[in-house]
């Protein structure tokens, strides 16, 4: 779990150079924005997972790696890899 | 008179029968409740007053500036709505069975009669009148119906008057329903969720707990289990003790303890909350989990616990086949699961919600303090049975605490409410019953018209009729 904003945006760059299999200073932070998802699974439920539906105030971080976006969704409780090459991931 | 003048005389005769069968209805509410009902324009303050006035003959000036207009035959819609926008005005509906006239929403707030002699003198205009509310009177308030719970003021769902921006009236009419019941404790309703504050002020004394005289929970998997208070999917405990207040949250809507002077109040002052926690402190959980939950409320059921109703606000866009065969099993065993439509703002017809898209199950939307339905809020005219208040509702929360949250979450634990409300009044009445009785008990609301089955907001008043 995130203890803060910039934990979260930690966890998630060091997440995403692990799926890309590059080193974590090759992913670079390009915006991270207050936003509210649709559920207490930030709108990034994995496959079989429910989820209480409950608006839930969180932060969207958009990472820029190897030329694309990557967008993770995190509140703190959680940070989530959504639709990352088409599924979420809960990290 | 001439063939155009008849035509007329016939609406407006509809329309005085369908008003005079309202004001019947209303007067046959009146005479099942204990306490007097009336009808009144929504300006007039209480005031000494017999049972029978009707305010339907009265000429006072109204709270609501919406009027009636009905434009001569021939004039367009597009020249309608060129007429009211230049007195900003809004065409906010065309009345059924009663060609021609339309309901006009002076956005001005201006005093009804007024509008309507502006409407009068235009050459287009047959005929215009204020649309007097009918409403069934709020109910003494000096007296028990208002629970004297302090945050009773915040809660717009059970009592909308208008407060921050709401408008009047669009709540469930809870305060009317208590005057029939607040609800019993013989009455049990799960809530599969992320468990339940159960030691929370307001909720304690409505917590379900295993009677004496009921064995422990025993499962040939799982064993044998202490369910003293509730059951845990997670770790297939005893202890369904919330970590994260969703499921307190919900808990409180339904069954908060009214009249005790703390917090606030449920739809049921009395009932008995069984906790489920299958959900994580983070808020989600997996279908496993979820079925093994219900599987021990029908076990439960089985042995004798009265258990009716499973409020679910939880959900995914992912179909599954065992979760949907439990539910039915749920159903088969005369209980009634109530579900989230989900907060996509999407189509459920178009793309499922699980587990409120399932046969067998009363999918809820959410509507906002306006009426209108909530800006997150699922809907599917097909998929999507009744709407609920859902957003900005105040209910308990971990640590003592009281909190707003907004999502159909909130919504399907007021009509899982409703539901227990209504099995207080009738314990034997069946699921397949209760389901149609709670289809049966909404107010059309004009945004839902075409949004979701019924098209209404829940009324619990009219749910105990």
């Amino acid at each position: 779990m995130p203890n803060s904003k910039d934990d979260a945006v930690q966890q998630a760059r060091n997440d995403l150079a692990k799926r890309l299999k590059i080193d974590a200073g090759g992913v670079k932070e390009k915006a991270v924005e207050e936003s509210d998802f649709p559920d207490m699974a930030l709108g990034a439920a994995e496959d079989g997972e429910m989820s209480g539906q409950m608006m839930t105030r969180g932060w969207r971080i958009t990472l820029d790696a190897e030329g694309k976006s990557y967008e993770y969704r995190a509140d703190k409780n959680q940070v989530r890899a959504y639709k990352f090459k088409g599924k979420n991931y809960r990290i | 008179m001439n063939r155009n003048n008849i035509f007329i005389h016939l609406a407006l005769a509809l329309v005085l029968v369908l008003v005079a069968a309202f004001a019947g209805q209303l007067n046959r509410w009146r005479k099942q409740m204990p306490l007097e009902v009336r009808i009144v324009p929504t300006s007039e303050k209480k005031q000494p007053t017999t049972t029978e006035e009707i305010a339907l003959t009265e000429n006072g000036s109204l709270g609501s500036p919406e009027v009636l207009v009905k434009f001569r035959s021939g004039v367009s819609q597009e020249r309608i709505d060129q007429l009211t926008a230049a007195f900003h005005d809004r065409v906010e509906d065309r009345i059924e069975n009663a060609e021609g006239w339309e309901a006009v929403d002076d956005l001005d707030n201006a005093d009804a009669t007024t509008v309507v002699d502006q409407y009068l003198k235009l050459p287009e205009v047959e005929d215009a009148e204020p649309n007097y509310v009918i409403k069934l009177e709020d109910f003494d308030l000096s007296e028990s119906i208002r629970p004297s719970d302090p945050q009773f003021d915040d809660q717009w769902a059970l009592a909308n008057s208008g407060q921050k921006g709401g408008k009047e009236g669009a709540d469930i009419s809870a305060t009317v329903a208590w005057a029939k019941t607040t609800g019993s404790d013989k009455v049990v309703v799960a809530v599969l969720d992320t468990g339940v504050d159960y030691s929370h002020e307001d909720l304690a004394s409505n917590m379900w707990v295993r009677p004496d005289s009921l064995a422990p929970y025993h499962d040939d998997q799982l064993g044998t289990i202490d369910d003293a208070n509730g059951f845990n999917a997670i770790d297939n405990s005893a202890d369904p003790m919330d970590d994260n207040g969703h499921g307190t949250h919900c808990a409180g809507i339904i069954g908060a303890e009214g009249g005790n002077d703390v917090g606030i109040a449920g739809v049921n002052w009395k009932v008995q909350i069984m906790p489920l926690k299958f959900m994580n402190s983070g808020g989600f959980g997996n279908t496993k989990d979820a079925i093994e939950a219900i599987n021990y409320v029908i076990d439960r059921k089985k042995h004798g616990v009265n258990v009716r109703i499973i409020s679910a606000s939880w959900g995914s866009t992912q179909k599954s086949r065992a979760l949907g065969d439990v539910i039915r099993k749920a159903y088969e065993n005369d209980i009634l699961f109530v579900a989230a439509a989900g907060n996509a703002s999407t189509n459920n017809d178009r793309q499922p919600h699980y587990p409120s898209s399932y046969d067998n199950v009363l999918s809820v939307a959410a509507l906002d303090r306006k009426d209108q339905l909530a800006s997150f809020s699922n809907y599917g005219v097909k998929s999507v049975a009744i709407a609920a208040p859902g957003a900005e509702i105040l209910s308990t929360w971990l640590d003592n605490q009281y909190e707003e949250k907004s999502g159909t979450s909130m919504a399907t634990p007021v009509v899982a409410g409703v539901a227990a409300l209504v099995l207080a009044e009738h314990p034997r009445m069946s699921v397949a019953d209760l389901k149609e009785k709670l289809l049966a008990s909404t107010d059309p609301i004009v945004a839902l018209k075409g949004k979701i089955a019924t098209g209404g907001r829940i009324n619990a008043a009219k749910a105990l009729e």
